[in-house]
């Protein structure tokens, strides 16, 4: 059985909120809390980060297409199509990586320590295969009106893994 | 003549929104760069007046970057401006130097006061 912190789970969910509210104006709902043995995506567009430190793992962000046009609709707002185009990618993947940011900020309770996080490595289209370690992750559902957002959650704590709940445990609380 | 601000961020989109927010209040954007390394290298050739660093970039993060140019240049101006903002983070750049420490996302008016307080 995965046995996993809560306090590691919650913080996405709250600076996913946050961050997508803030810089696009675009509502963001809790969703469902599932479980999958390898933190593959489910939709079109993949932005993974790294995270190092006291905990080691990666997080995936998955989306639509729709979903991914309109954030970067609202991030480039007043941009030419050209640009727009030019920075879909990098607009998105930097949208991951202040979520991933906030939420190590907010996770990190160790204040002698830091958490670091790698740049995003961004994948969209159809037929791509993303590699990925094959760790279990918890799956985080948001909801917005322009379609679903799921954030793959797999990282390990290195020392001792106290004070954990099971996923059983989470999913009956979410 | 505005003062001179080179941005050094490793994401196109970031480096926008920072020259975006400057240009407009009198700022002159002398460069940019997408790495430490190249963070180093454009401060050691266009001496700006402050630069906006970002943490996590590939190659060489900013605050290496922000080291090597503090010891080349104690009175270097720099603000991080990341997506991290842990306390030791901040506390780790305050101690090298660093004037300010800007978190993601931030407002215009965030970003502009910073820059300003740090150029005092």
């Amino acid at each position: 059985m995965l046995k996993i912190n809560a306090k590691h789970v919650n913080p996405f969910v709250e600076a996913a909120m946050r961050v997508v509210t803030q810089i696009t104006g675009i509502e963001v709902r809790r969703g469902h809390l599932s479980y999958k043995p390898k933190a593959e995506p489910s939709y079109g567009v993949s932005i993974i980060i790294g995270i190092y430190g006291y905990l080691t793992g990666q997080i995936v962000y998955s989306l639509d297409g729709t979903l991914a046009e309109r954030l970067v609709d609202k991030l480039l707002d007043g941009k030419s199509p050209q640009e727009k185009k030019i920075m879909f990618l990098d607009a998105l993947g930097e949208v991951a990586n202040m979520i991933t940011g906030n939420a190590t900020s907010l996770l990190n309770q160790r204040r002698d320590q830091v958490l670091n996080i790698t740049t995003p490595a961004i994948a969209a289209g159809t037929n791509l295969s993303v590699h990925l370690v094959p760790k279990p992750a918890l799956v985080l559902g948001l909801i917005t009106q322009y379609g679903p957002i799921e954030i793959s959650i797999a990282v390990e704590e290195k020392e001792t893994l106290q004070e954990t709940d099971s996923v059983e445990g989470l999913l009956s609380e979410a | 003549m505005g003062k001179r601000v080179l941005v050094v961020d490793d994401a196109n989109f970031m480096r926008m929104v920072v020259k975006d927010t400057l240009m407009p209040n009198g700022f002159e954007i002398v460069g940019e760069a997408t790495n430490g390394v190249e963070a180093v290298s454009k401060y050691n050739e266009l001496k700006p007046d402050l630069v906006t660093m970002d943490i996590t970039m590939k190659v060489k993060d900013g605050l290496e970057a922000a080291r090597e140019i503090i010891a080349a240049d104690p009175n270097a101006r720099i603000v991080m401006v990341t997506a991290l903002g842990q306390e030791k983070m901040l506390l780790d750049a305050i101690a090298l130097g660093v004037r300010d420490f800007v978190v993601k996302p931030f407002t215009k008016e965030r970003i502009l006061s910073a820059v300003e307080k740090a150029l005092l």
